[in-house]
């Protein structure tokens, strides 16, 4: 699960990218036409006001959507041009997920919930269960690991969910209002755990938020207005 | 930690509801599984029927007899063994609602003709031995309660004795049998005993035969013995219609009419409804699932397992409910031959009944499973994501 800064990958190139959505008869635009360049092993805060286009942005290069136009590339892969199951399995690889809402399946212990993406790779029970545990102890989680989401604080369930995330090893952290539901204490515990990925592992975290303490954590900030870019600051 | 461990926690997480949809289709699955064991016992008599015998009964009408003289008749035609005496006896013993059916019988070609009825030699010789002797079925007899010596009082109804006199007769033997054409509730007594009363002018009733049972010798057609004595008797005192047996319990279920087929029709209904009843707890858990669905898809899984997973959980259900509805249906078939022992005599569930009942609650899972997850198919994954939890 580490990385060195020579074999670091996750490098995003976006180019021309463009989404619309239809709503009854009215057709709404909500990127027109995103260029934007990420480096691998960094931290990106996607900020903006409501309907900018920040989350459909995240979407897009997490592949959980197609764009109409434009080009979205990570390393070698153009994820625009490939097809629903072929994205899945990319994502697979590539790509580790936290949502808002943390969205871990409430049935599962927190050890379960970050095994599930370990079942689409080529490991054993045993390794599976390994790296689950791996992943729990770099959230400082070990201890909570037969416990389910309900028994969990909501800054435990967002640790388990960045477990998840990280369990199989990805390329990318896509994370969408990952403090969102968190308060002050335990929105700079996961911050500093998001940095912690790209500064120790060599992650490279695209993340959209409307937390302005989150650009503290952040190497790069990225500010979307009516689905244009508006401007990029560096840390 | 796999896929099959989430189907399971899942099924398990609205207990209430899935334990009721669980329910119905055990209940479903217990009626069926009565309503077809009721069919085909009553298929299974025409089934395990003799190949070497036939049934000769009058050609106008099951109720009407023939007569006595055509037992000597009757042997005489080529390719005939053996023939035997029965007349439908039709007693009440204490209330009508204790039906069973009893037959006067020629004891000893009874039992020669039929093999399955199986008794001891000492039962045979004190049957043989006894006029008023009777022979009675295992399940007429733990029914009753009645043991071999025990004496059965029985009113006439088509055979009265004067001033509504009861008949009695007396317990010689407990025949099991080895074959359902021949049920263990009936209750066997000499022919000779009924032909007395009515010989002497003491008890009023039909002095005819209700059907002859007649053996073939071996190596004799059935189609051809059976054209053979109609045509014997075609200028005769009474035509006959001579049928094999099978032909004969056949007749009986046609008797019924639409029976069957109403009692399937039962069966097909209420495992309609049920379908309704999972489409519905399926739809609800699809709906409550979206998001996780979505997630699924996030994290790699094709769209195509988190279909799978709701149509497996969906069959799971149905298959748990149905093993638990056919297991009561199995082991209530003793109850079931001990209440209709008399009504649906041998009443038997067939290990083919099992299978074709859990292939059926399958089959329901799988539909009702089918809707949503042909919805979860089509979910994209970022709208999932958006759905309320």
């Amino acid at each position: 699960m580490s990385s060195s800064s020579q074999d670091r990958r996750g490098h995003i190139t976006i180019a021309g990218v463009r989404k619309s959505y239809t709503r009854g008869t009215e057709a709404v635009t909500v990127l027109s036409g995103v260029d934007l360049e990420i480096e691998a092993g960094r931290v990106v805060a996607l900020m903006g006001p409501s309907g900018s286009g920040k989350s459909t942005l995240l979407n897009l290069v997490g592949g959980l959507d197609h764009a109409d136009a434009g080009r979205i590339t990570v390393d070698t892969t153009e994820i625009t041009a490939l097809h629903a199951d072929e994205l899945a399995a990319w994502r697979s690889r590539h790509v580790g997920f936290v949502f808002q809402s943390f969205n871990l399946i409430p049935v599962l212990t927190a050890q379960e919930n970050v095994e599930l993406p370990l079942l689409l790779q080529p490991l054993s029970k045993a390794q599976r269960k390994e790296q689950a545990r791996y992943a729990l102890e770099i959230v400082g989680l070990a201890d909570r690991a037969g416990h389910r989401p309900g028994q969990l604080s909501g800054g435990q369930e967002q640790r388990v969910a960045i477990a998840r995330a990280i369990a199989s090893d990805p390329t990318l952290i896509l994370a969408d209002e990952p403090t969102g539901d968190l308060d002050r204490t335990n929105a700079d515990a996961v911050l500093q755990m998001l940095r912690r990925l790209a500064d120790e592992l060599g992650k490279t975290v695209l993340m959209v938020t409307h937390d302005n303490a989150a650009s503290a954590f952040a190497h790069q900030t990225v500010h979307l207005d009516k689905g244009a870019l508006a401007g990029v600051a560096h840390a | 930690m796999s896929l099959f461990t989430l189907l399971r926690r899942n099924l398990l997480r609205h207990k209430l509801r899935n334990a009721l949809t669980a329910l119905a289709v055990a209940v479903a699955l217990f009626l069926f599984c009565f309503l077809y064991s009721v069919i085909t016992t009553l298929k299974s008599a025409v089934t395990s029927s003799s190949a070497d015998r036939v049934v000769v009964q009058s050609a106008v009408s099951l109720f009407m007899d023939l007569p006595k003289t055509y037992t000597a008749k009757l042997a005489e035609v080529e390719g005939v063994e053996s023939v035997a005496r029965w007349n439908w006896f039709g007693g009440v013993y204490r209330d009508p609602s204790n039906f069973f059916a009893q037959f006067a019988v020629d004891p000893e070609i009874f039992l020669e003709q039929f093999q399955e009825c199986v008794i001891t030699p000492e039962e045979r010789a004190a049957w043989l031995a006894d006029r008023r002797g009777c022979l009675i079925g295992r399940a007429l007899a733990r029914k009753f309660g009645w043991k071999i010596g025990d004496t059965i009082p029985l009113i006439g109804t088509i055979y009265t004795r004067p001033a509504g006199a009861a008949w009695e007769f007396t317990v010689r033997g407990i025949y099991s049998s080895t074959k359902t054409n021949l049920d263990e509730s009936t209750m066997w007594f000499q022919y000779e005993y009924l032909d007395e009363g009515i010989e002497s002018g003491g008890v009023q009733g039909p002095k005819g035969v209700g059907v002859f049972y007649v053996k073939t010798k071996p190596g004799t057609g059935l189609a051809e013995i059976t054209q053979r004595i109609d045509a014997r008797f075609e200028g005769d005192e009474q035509r006959t219609l001579t049928q094999t047996e099978a032909a004969f319990q056949a007749g009986f279920i046609t008797m019924l009419g639409s029976v069957p087929a109403f009692l399937s029709g039962i069966g097909g209904a209420v495992l309609f409804a049920i379908l309704f009843s999972v489409v519905n707890t399926m739809m609800i858990t699809a709906r409550e699932r979206t998001k996780e669905l979505g997630v699924l898809q996030a994290l790699g899984f094709r769209r195509a397992v988190g279909a799978r997973l709701l149509l497996f959980e969906s069959m799971l259900l149905c298959g748990i409910g149905g093993l638990a509805g056919l297991s009561l249906g199995a082991s209530s078939e003793g109850t079931f031959r001990e209440m209709f022992g008399t009504q649906i005599p041998g009443y038997t569930v067939e290990p083919l009944t099992l299978v074709i009942g859990v292939l059926i609650a399958l089959a329901v899972g799988a539909a009702g499973g089918l809707f949503p997850a042909l919805q979860a198919r089509g979910l994209r994954v970022a709208d999932a994501l958006r759905a309320e939890a």
